[in-house]
């Protein structure tokens, strides 16, 4: 009998968070001004998806993991370097609009097209992972919506901890109000997981599993699908920076005890 | 593999559905988002349909007798009781047609962020989330969310139907009119299949719970706590005590930066209190709270987009060039965070002991 | 100690092996032009014996670059560039297909006088200043500023392109990757060469998960071995790759380096009034001392690349450049263009400005150099891009040729396939004409500028030649910089004030000197720690050890002129609140090398070098458009 199993990453480009980011509004919908020059970093979230499937991969023999990617083709590429030497996968990209103002819903099927389309998945061991929330849209959409499509209603979302037991139950650890987290047991895949931090730190990068990856990375890439990815439906009447910028007023050389019952005063105010 | 969806852009049947929480009660999400739909419902001169999902119903529609409803709708059960997506959006889509609403408003809870999006899918409609506003404009809704966590902020109208939006906290205040007797129209729902089982809540840190949403207060602790002093040593237990002390006497919810929360487990002293749940920011969490006060923390860009919704804003740190100091916090105290909380506590404590008198 | 070298010997690990053809350090633009030619011979040789495997028979050419930075953008650089190599390579490109590049329109050189009175000017230059604010009436004199008349044909870049390195690079990076036959890894330090004797066979990774001092924490992965026929070393004027080959081979006779600056520069978006046309070059000199030298670019959508190069013959020993930097920006004759503006980026690196007399041997068994550690900067000229990439061409053609002939990487093939190759080329007879251009600078600007016109004019016929020494044989003490400012008493009451904060005395002295403060407006006139966040975004990922290594602690205890600590373009060698040796902050760090040869003490046993060690680090810059 096959074991291990099947576990399919949704995440995509993000601009690096690092970087100064302004709208810029045009015929064509809202964008991000200089989209081009902004250096991107895998969407946080999914990379961390990326690495609790690897780790799984490693720990449950005969598993495999794909990750599926919806992006400018050239920017995935350039992900790709940053990458592929993080985690042994295949790569499928799917060349499309990575913008935060695409609909979920567009994003969704055309990440759900792809799924479909990869050759011996099989979908009684399939894992479908990614991202709570992208780092672009932070609508924690697109997952479900790949899971309803592909027929999967079990679905874990903000997950921080998931375990198999003995006999193949899986355990997981969602995020809630208060700082609470679900726990939930599910029997058997197929099931939807939308991984917040979780508890692996980010692997370091390995030459070996970049240049194993990378062979199949350069030709997924030249043979990726053009999809159009858009927000049909949706008009935006606006998009702005928020005003941040406030008066601060600096309290120097003042004894701690007027600090302090300024603080108290205005605690209770 | 999507079908075609309605797009018509009607607003004539308005359905605020929400889930009962487990004492048989609606909670403040959910009256803040009924009060939005009552707004919208008049605005449009839509009718007004509630739907619930919980283990029972009544209660909770009793409590909203008076909301102005057209009728009140509910699938509960005991498979309804608690948190799962499939029982979930099963009963979401169930009432979405039932109620055959063209605009569906629910709180943004974890609960509603897991199943509605597969409910909007089943009802051929689409749905926006984290909504932290409406606002109707020549007869169009719009409605405002943010883009690339928190940087900026767009209002936007969809013409699909059904349209699903989830409300953020805050944005209206909690629906607050008479109770009641409610009549309750159970909507039935064939029996869903799920390899679920819910075993419980807990809590994400042993111990006191301190991430709390509804104070009045957010307190973070920045990496400074645990940085060496003026006396060129860490004093990282005072720290923890100072901040514990803090919080139990302010009820205040806690916070911290990604440098402090990202030192536990690297074998270094730590603040026992903080996980990475607890951290703010573009990483972490964007939280709700009327003021918020930073301490040891330098309010670089990453951390303080996560103050995005936090209204009044003060900071203690020692420098006096540290981030809060360019217009990101109202008032930036420079003094050393040890002394001034010290002393706040004993302010505090003086305080709470005079009122217990 | 250092964290890679040492330790392999002292405690050997477990490390995975590699194997691939060619092994590349660095993605400068060096290897842009390797890289390019050689993946275009793969391409079109496809399948052709020279450009198969031996690694991996049965597979083209493994070819494998690894560069520190965390992404193949972020580098530093001016630039205007005469692109003659990188048209030749590209024939077709169109610039308006790379994000912020544009042809030159515009060329300037500017004079610009001391409005302040703060800076050091000799007698002469005080003289010549006073001459020309005398006849002001009736020269091209506007805002405290000379506009010379005409450009030497030397320092013409008309014909060539304004750009952005990082976008360039970018561009190049997409170009060569998508070949699909060669691989490009950033985020990936290359520790140290691996030599065999006198032949290198290939490069050790950065070791990984591990702490400060370079001691295995969790998740060790000491760094994997890349064993390769042919090691290409591309990794700029101050890489640690490069730096070991030299400290093993030395240098050629004669060959020295000594001559070194930092460029430090911002991107900024021009204010609405500012009038200036993209393409427009401007340079200028005088000021805020006169050693140096400034640049500012205009790049199309009202952004321009603007910054000053501190050269070590400045002779102080609080050599800061972000201050400098700042005062260069107000000055009237820019700020006129400037004020208003909003800082986009920010990075800062190191020049090698010994060009010629500082290149390393070319080749040797296994191994080959390019770009600007190779000596290949052309310091009359101003410009290192091009020169660069025309070594990694000149390469990628000698490589190709012994592949051709099945002929190895050794020595004496590399010297006729590449090194002679090297000296027929415009890169040589260029560099040759600049090797003594700027020596005058050692004996002061006025001698300097002459030294560079007459190198210039005359193609390097005649030179003003100066001994070379050790940049910090140049630098006197506090006490007798300040001689005529600052009292001694004030001097050390300074010193104290800021050793007991721990913060460098820059600010402080170079107010007390006369320099205004500066109006900080929170836009462009920022903090430098702020020009970290806002502008370099830098960013250090946990675990890899310290890059920068203070050698022998006693040295840096006796040192009385911590010249690291003043000159880091990052703050972030910071004195220890104990006095010893200055504290070293990672996070801070933009790679610059600076402080590489700001140390004003010789390491013990090797005169040629100071205290700091360099080693191969990640992160730094997260920025695309400098
Ligand atoms: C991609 C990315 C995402 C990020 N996401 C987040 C995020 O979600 N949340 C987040 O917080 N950060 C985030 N960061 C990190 C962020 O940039 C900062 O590094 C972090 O917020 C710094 O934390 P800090 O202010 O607590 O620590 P530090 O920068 O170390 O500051 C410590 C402060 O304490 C002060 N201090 C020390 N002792 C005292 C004392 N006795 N009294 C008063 N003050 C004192 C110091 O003056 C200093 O200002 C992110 C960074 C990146 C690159
Ligand atoms: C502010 C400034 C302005 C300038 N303006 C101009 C100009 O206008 N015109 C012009 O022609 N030239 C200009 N130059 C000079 C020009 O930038 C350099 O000459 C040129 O970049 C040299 O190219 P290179 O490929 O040899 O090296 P670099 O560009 O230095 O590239 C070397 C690469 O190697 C990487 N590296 C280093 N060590 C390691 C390691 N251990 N492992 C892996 N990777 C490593 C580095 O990160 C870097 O990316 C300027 C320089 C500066 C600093
Ligand atoms: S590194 Fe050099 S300049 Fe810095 S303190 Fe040590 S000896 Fe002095
Ligand atoms: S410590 Fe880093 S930033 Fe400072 S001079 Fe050295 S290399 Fe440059």
């Amino acid at each position: 009998m096959e074991s291990g199993y099947h576990i399919v990453v949704c995440g995509s480009l993000v601009p690096d968070p690092l970087q100064t980011l302004e709208p810029d509004v045009g015929p064509k919908g809202p964008a991000l001004k200089n989209e081009m020059v902004l250096p991107s970093v895998l969407d946080p979230w999914a990379a961390h998806a990326l690495y609790e499937a690897a780790h799984l991969a490693k720990e449950y023999a005969g598993s495999k993991v794909w990750l599926v990617s919806v992006g400018p083709k050239q920017r995935l590429q350039q992900l790709m370097m940053t990458v592929a030497q993080k985690a042994p996968f295949s790569f499928v990209p799917v060349d499309g609009s990575a913008s935060g103002f695409c609909d979920p819903f567009e994003t969704a099927t055309a990440l759900a097209n792809a799924i479909g389309a990869i050759p011996d998945l099989d979908r009684s061991r399939l894992l479908l992972f990614g991202g709570y929330a992208s780092a672009s849209r932070d609508a924690g959409v697109t997952l479900q919506v790949v899971g309803e499509m592909l027929g999967i209603t079990e679905v874990f979302l903000a997950v921080d901890s998931l375990s198999v037991s003995e006999n193949g139950e899986i355990s997981l650890l969602e995020r809630v109000e208060g700082g609470n987290y679900l726990f939930s047991e599910c029997d058997c895949p197929p099931l939807v997981v939308g991984w917040a931090t979780g508890h692996l730190p980010e692997p370091p990068n390995n030459p070996q599993i970049g240049m194993a990856n990378m062979r199949s990375i350069m030709p997924a890439l030249q043979k990726a699908p053009q999809v159009q990815v858009g927000a049909e439906g949706v008009s935006f009447a606006k998009v702005e920076l928020p005003q941040q910028q406030r008066t601060t007023r600096i309290v120097k050389d003042v004894p701690v005890e007027q600090i302090a019952g300024e603080i108290v005063a205005w605690i209770r105010g | 593999m999507t079908e075609p969806v309605r797009n018509d852009s009607a607003m004539k049947k308005i359905l605020l559905l929400a889930f009962v929480e487990e004492n048989g009660a609606l909670g403040k999400p959910a009256l803040e988002a009924l009060s939005g739909a009552c707004e919208l419902a008049q605005a449009f001169g839509a009718a007004l349909n509630v739907g619930l999902i919980g283990e029972f119903a009544q209660k909770a529609a009793d409590s909203i007798a008076s909301c102005g409803a057209n009728q009140i709708l509910a699938v509960q059960g005991p498979e309804f009781a608690s948190a799962r997506c499939a029982t979930d959006s099963a009963a979401a889509v169930a009432l979405i047609r039932a109620a055959e609403a063209d605009f569906v408003l629910a709180p943004q809870t974890t609960r509603s962020a897991r199943c509605m999006p597969g409910a909007a899918f089943r009802a051929k409609g689409r749905i926006d989330t984290r909504i932290t506003g409406l606002r109707v404009d020549e007869g169009t809704l719009l409605i405002q969310r943010w883009y690339y966590r928190q940087r900026m902020v767009a209002e936007l109208t969809r013409s699909q139907r059904p349209w699903v939006v989830l409300l953020e906290p805050g944005v209206f205040s909690p629906w607050s009119g008479g109770g009641g007797h409610a009549e309750v129209s159970i909507v039935p729902v064939e029996p869903v299949e799920t390899r679920t089982r819910i075993a419980g809540i807990e809590p994400a840190s042993a111990g006191t719970q301190t991430i709390r949403p509804d104070a009045d207060l957010l307190f973070v602790a920045g990496a400074g706590w645990t940085k060496k002093q003026a006396d060129g040593e860490v004093h990282v237990e005072e720290a923890e005590n100072l901040i514990r002390n803090f919080l139990d006497l302010t009820h205040a919810s806690l916070g911290s930066s990604k440098s402090l929360v990202d030192q536990s487990g690297e074998g270094q002293k730590v603040i026992s209190l903080l996980t990475h749940m607890h951290q703010v920011g573009q990483t972490g969490s964007t939280p709700r709270h009327p003021k918020g006060l930073a301490t040891c923390c330098h309010g670089e860009e990453p951390h303080v987009v996560g103050w995005r919704f936090i209204n009044e804003r003060r900071a203690v740190n020692l420098d006096p060039n540290c981030g809060w100091a360019r217009g990101k916090a109202d008032v930036l105290y420079v003094a050393d965070a040890f002394a001034v909380m010290g002393k706040v506590i004993e302010l505090l404590g003086k305080d709470a002991g005079q009122a217990a008198v | 100690m250092g964290p890679d070298l040492e330790k392999g010997t002292e405690n050997p690990v477990d490390r995975l092996n590699l194997d691939v053809d060619i092994a590349c350090v660095g993605f400068g633009p060096a290897m842009g032009g390797f890289l390019t030619t050689l993946a275009r011979e793969m391409e079109q040789a496809s399948g052709e014996p020279h450009v198969q495997s031996t690694v991996l028979p049965g597979m083209p050419l493994q070819v494998v670059c690894y560069e520190r930075a965390d992404d193949v953008n972020f580098g530093v650089s001016g630039l205007v560039t005469e692109a003659r190599a990188i048209r030749n390579t590209f024939p077709d490109m169109n610039p308006s297909e790379i994000p912020l590049a544009h042809p030159v329109s515009e060329e300037r050189i500017v004079y610009l006088l001391d409005p302040h009175g703060a800076s050091r000017r000799s007698l002469g230059l005080r003289i010549a200043d006073s001459a020309i604010r005398g006849l002001r009436w009736v020269l091209p004199y506007r805002r405290s500023a000379l506009e010379l008349p005409f450009i030497p044909p030397f320092l013409k870049k008309h014909g060539g392109l304004v750009m952005s390195i990082g976008q360039f690079m970018q561009w190049v990076s997409n170009q060569v990757s998508s070949s699909g036959m060669v691989q490009i890894w950033p985020g990936t330090p290359v520790g140290e060469p691996i030599l065999e004797g006198k032949q290198v066979v290939g490069v050790r990774i950065a070791d990984q998960g591990v702490q400060k001092d370079g001691t295995p924490d969790v998740g060790y992965m000491p760094g994997m071995d890349v064993r390769a026929r042919l090691t290409v070393v591309g990794d700029g004027p101050v890489g640690a790759v490069g730096q070991r080959l030299d400290e093993q081979f030395g240098l050629p006779e004669g060959h020295h380096q000594h001559d070194w600056a930092v460029g430090m520069k911002v991107v900024v978006s021009l204010p609405d009034h500012c009038d200036l046309v993209p393409g427009t070059v401007l340079h200028t000199l005088g000021y805020p001392e006169p050693e140096i030298f400034g640049f500012l670019y205009v790049h199309p959508e009202r952004i321009a690349s603007l910054g000053i190069f501190v050269p070590s013959t400045l002779a102080s020993p609080v050599r800061t450049v972000y201050r400098y930097l700042q005062h260069w920006m107000l000055h009237p004759y820019l700020w006129h263009h400037l004020e208003g503006g909003t800082l986009r980026s920010w990075g800062a690196k190191t020049l090698q400005e010994s060009g010629r007399l500082g290149e390393p041997y070319l080749a040797g068994d296994g191994y080959a150099r390019i770009g600007e550690g190779s000596g290949s900067t052309n310091v009359l000229t101003g410009s290192g891009v091009d020169e660069a990439w025309m070594t990694g061409v000149l390469l990628a053609e000698g490589v190709i040729d012994l592949l051709k002939k099945g002929e190895p990487f050794t020595q004496a093939n590399l010297e006729a396939a590449y090194t002679n190759r090297r000296r027929k080329s415009w890169v040589e007879t260029g560099s040759r004409k600049a090797q003594h251009a700027r020596d005058g600078f050692r004996k002061g600007f006025v001698t300097g500028v002459l030294g560079m016109a007459v190198s210039g004019l005359t193609r390097g016929a005649l030179n003003l030649k100066t001994r070379s020494a050790h940049p910090r044989e140049g630098i006197p003490d506090l006490n007798q910089y300040y001689r005529d400012r600052i009292s001694s008493e004030e001097l050390q009451r300074i010193r104290e004030e800021c050793a007991k904060n721990a913060i460098p005395l820059h600010d402080a002295l170079m107010t007390r000197a006369g320099w205004p403060e500066i109006p900080l407006d929170g836009k462009l006139l920022i903090s430098q720690q702020d020009a970290l966040l806002l502008g370099g975004k830098v960013q250090a990922a946990p675990g890899f050890a310290d890059h920068v290594m203070f050698v022998d602690p006693a040295v840096c205890e006796q040192c009385g002129t911590r010249l690291c600590i003043e000159a880091c373009s990052a703050q972030a060698i910071a004195p220890s609140p104990s006095g010893g040796t200055p504290e070293f902050d990672r996070e801070k760090c933009i790679h610059c090398g600076a402080c590489i040869w700001n140390c004003t003490q010789p390491r013990p046993g090797d005169r040629e070098r100071g205290n700091i060690r360099f080693y191969a680090g990640a992160g730094g810059l997260h920025s695309a458009e400098n």
